[in-house]
């Protein structure tokens, strides 16, 4: 089997990666189910007031608009290798 | 000689005593810019679709308070509108923009206490309702919000790092829920993201240094 009659197989399994990868990064960062976030805050303590006060840090947290992107990649990339697939099977018959 | 003595040691006395009320006893300004830069209103927002939580430290501003006196409590704090943030850039520029809280046009937040109510003690602390004027992208309303006092006597050398320094400390904590609606922020629009409440938690200190 030569390198173009395996790109849908490719494609699928690239497919598969970038929707498990996208999906594993949201939940990984807390599946946080608003936009995305490059700053979070974590709260610190002031000794002598007892006042908590928020400290910004850098940081990714993954969104909801970062999830839906990396699954329509993914479906896209998926339809396109099944559609290819599919040309080919049919060219061959 | 002793009638001297005697009158020199009340007049002394006096002085000492009339110094030490002043310190103590009389009412205190209290300076809110904080130059630790702890202070801060933490704010959320819970939506259907979208919970947002940021925080804002641009304080400054000052109260008179009096630990024997706190009913008789005034003062003025001032929040910078540009100091608000949250955790998405993008998200600080719309809150900021003119659509919301038009810091351009309106840059402060402003509260200023008229009348303090329900005045009581909880240990070290103080727990009264003041009742003020928040003012917020320019429309004023009238609000009520229970404060809590925490007076922390000479323990501004401490906070600063600097024992020569010599002054008192005021904390004071809120959590109060106000409606955007109200401060004609976006009234009854993106209700689905933007929730209408907006629940405020405050801690702030404020400092009055003694000479």
């Amino acid at each position: 089997m030569n390198n173009a009659a395996r790109f849908p197989e490719v494609l699928c399994t690239t497919a598969w990666i970038v929707s498990l990868a996208t999906l594993g990064t949201w939940l990984f960062t807390g599946a946080h189910t608003g936009w995305t976030q490059t700053r979070v805050i974590t709260l610190q303590h002031d000794e002598i007031t007892g006042i908590e006060y928020p400290v910004f840090h850098d940081a990714f947290v993954a969104g909801v608009e970062f999830l839906a992107a990396g699954l329509v990649i993914g479906a896209a990339l998926a339809a396109f290798g099944l559609w290819l697939g599919r040309k080919r099977t049919a060219a061959h018959v | 000689m002793n009638t001297k003595i005697i009158r020199n040691s009340l007049t002394a006395f006096a002085v000492i005593a009339a110094g030490f009320v002043t310190a103590y006893a009389s009412p205190q300004t209290f300076d809110f810019q904080d130059p630790k830069g702890v202070n801060n209103v933490r704010f959320s927002l819970d939506a259907p679709l979208e919970s947002i939580t940021g925080t804002g430290t641009g304080i400054s501003g000052s109260v008179r308070f009096d630990v024997d006196a706190p009913a008789a409590t005034t003062g003025r704090i001032v929040l910078d509108v540009a100091s608000l943030t949250v955790g998405n850039p993008l998200m600080t520029d719309h809150l900021r923009g003119e659509h919301w809280l038009d810091a351009a046009a309106h840059p402060q937040i402003v509260f200023e206490a008229a009348s303090v109510a329900n005045v009581r003690s909880q240990g070290s602390q103080i727990i009264a309702d003041v009742t003020g004027k928040l003012t917020v992208k320019g429309v004023t309303r009238e609000i009520t919000v229970p404060v809590t006092f925490t007076h922390l006597a000479d323990k501004l050398g401490a906070r600063l790092g600097d024992p020569k320094l010599k002054g008192d400390l005021l904390v004071l904590r809120a959590n109060f829920t106000i409606n955007r609606s109200d401060f004609g922020i976006q009234p009854g629009q993106n209700t689905d993201k933007v929730a209408e409440t907006i629940q405020l938690s405050l801690s702030i200190a404020g400092a009055a240094p003694r000479s």
